[in-house]
């Protein structure tokens, strides 16, 4: 029996300083699977993905049509709707990007920062947690002795692991993965193979990645980007 | 070749900056020279204490400091929220053309004579301040400390929009991405690292409001008096030299100026030393 589908996209095109993105592209997303989505550089993967957490929105000189629904609660919502509210999408869609972007605050602070945005006030709890998406990306053995030091002090593989340890911490129905292993050495890679391959449990997962041996180890499903149409391969 | 001219031009650069220096403390120098009448016989702590009574002998600068103090201070209390929700409004939750005509107006603001506001001052404001409190004139702390917020405030947000421009984008979008909202990402990731430039703003901002004349001149009432409530008439130090200076040329009460022009040099140098400061602890946190 196939999985439901997770997310739905009907004929979104998106146009981005001039230049169209995506043409009336169609394409689904089943649930607790990976999808690997790949195409030459340029062809606007990365905008694709900040489509389905509409971050597209704070990048300049951009327009979007057609629509995006995701199943929350077995209910199917457009995610562009008007009464939407962008943030709590963003709770339910984690996003970890190419180059880690850790936040000017300490290891702890940023993997806690999206709890206490969404209002989490229980320290013991915060802290439990922090530790539990620490471990889960094997960084926990690593940091666990200076979580108060700036998160800027750590390489750029411990940065990026991080990033993916806040992007969980909420333990979102969807992540988004844009390269997230470029810039990891083999065993970081290895292990957050591992994690996605966990994760699908209970989570729908895009990665956007160039490497094939990493998309055929992990995807279920590999989709291209060319010529603005999504299509599987 | 190549190394000789870049010698050429590494010297020309440490000239300017010589000379630059040279300018600035040759004008504190001057200040000194021309004050020192006022200095012998320990008259110092006299003119730093005593208030201001040329036809007793006395010449105290101390009202006009406090008046300096303030006018100044008050300004950038009406200024700072002033600014910052203007520059978070253009930087921060403004969208495309709202923000960039508001931009535009604050730019215009910053490259209006000083005159003008001080007109509307006079004529707005003042008969204002006097109809809504009914004490005196109008010309008092409060008008000249309104309209100087108001003369400060657009150097102060582009200033402000400039610290919130500088923060990396990619510390944005790790906070969106994570659920915040606008305002989330300005108090937990924009205003943080912006902290240094805001302190510095700030800091150029409240050298303006001391240093400025004609604000004060017109709608502070030029009273030599230590202002005991909001309503009072003052002299700033800058209002002071140019009454001074437009009467006398050659007497002690003349003399009184430069020390006037010193205490000014003295507090704009302190303030920018502290900026500074500011500036490299935060930098080094």
């Amino acid at each position: 029996m196939e999985p439901p589908v997770k997310i739905r996209i009907n004929s979104l095109s998106f146009c981005y300083n001039g230049r169209k993105v995506l043409r009336h592209t169609s394409v689904s997303f089943s649930t607790n699977s990976i999808t690997a989505i790949v195409g030459p550089s340029g062809t606007g993967k990365s905008t694709f993905l900040m489509t389905l957490n509409r971050l597209w929105e704070e990048l300049p000189n951009c327009s979007l049509q057609g629509t995006v629904e995701i199943r929350f609660n077995g209910v199917f919502s457009n995610i562009y709707e008007r009464e939407f509210a962008v943030e709590k999408l963003r709770r339910q869609v984690g996003m970890v990007f190419q180059t880690p972007n850790p936040l000017p605050m300490s290891i702890f602070k940023n993997v806690a920062f999206p709890l206490e945005l969404a209002g989490e006030k229980e320290k013991d709890f915060i802290r439990a947690r922090v530790e539990e998406a620490l471990q889960k990306v094997r960084l926990w053995d690593e940091v666990k002795d200076r979580l108060s030091e700036s998160a800027l002090s750590l390489s750029g593989g411990q940065q990026q692991r991080m990033c993916i340890a806040r992007a969980m911490i909420l333990q979102p129905e969807i992540l988004l993965l844009d390269e997230p292993t470029s810039s990891l050495d083999h065993t970081g890679a290895e292990a957050i193979e591992q994690l996605l391959l966990q994760l699908k449990q209970n989570c729908t997962i895009l990665v956007v990645s160039h490497y094939l041996d990493q998309v055929k180890r992990i995807a279920d499903r590999v989709v291209e980007l060319r010529d603005g149409q999504l299509c599987s391969r | 070749m190549i190394r000789g001219c870049e010698r050429a031009v590494e010297r020309l650069f440490f000239g300017a900056a010589f000379i630059s220096a040279l300018i600035t403390i040759s004008i504190f120098g001057f200040m000194f020279v021309f004050g020192l009448p006022l200095f012998s016989g320990g008259r110092f702590p006299e003119i730093m204490t005593r208030p201001w009574a040329p036809h007793l002998g006395v010449f105290g600068i101390y009202p006009m400091i406090a008046g300096t103090f303030a006018v100044s201070l008050l300004a950038m209390v009406f200024a700072f929220p002033l600014s910052m929700g203007c520059a978070v409004l253009i930087s921060v939750t403004g969208q495309g053309r709202l923000s960039r005509l508001l931009r535009r107006t604050v730019e215009i603001m910053t490259g209006m004579p000083t005159v003008i506001y001080g007109f509307v001052g006079i004529f707005l404001l003042i008969p204002l301040v006097r109809g809504i409190f009914g004490s005196g004139s109008g010309m008092c702390v409060l008008s000249a400390a309104l309209v100087l917020a108001v003369l400060v405030s657009p150097t102060m947000i582009l200033l402000f929009c400039d610290s919130f421009e500088r923060v990396p984008p990619s510390y944005g979008h790790a906070a969106l991405a994570a659920g915040a909202t606008k305002i989330q990402r300005f108090l937990h990731v924009t205003l943080p690292c912006a902290g240094q430039g805001i302190i510095i703003a700030f800091t150029l901002s409240l050298g303006r409001a001391i240093g400025d004349t004609l604000i004060a001149l017109m709608l502070a009432g030029n009273g030599v008096q230590v202002p005991a409530s909001l309503f009072d008439s003052v002299r700033t130090l800058t209002a002071h030299i140019a009454l001074v200076f437009a009467a006398d040329h050659d007497s002690l009460e003349f003399r009184a100026i430069f020390v006037c022009g010193m205490s000014l040099y003295l507090l704009t140098a302190i303030l920018s030393l502290l900026a500074r400061r500011a500036g490299s602890k935060r930098r080094q946190q």
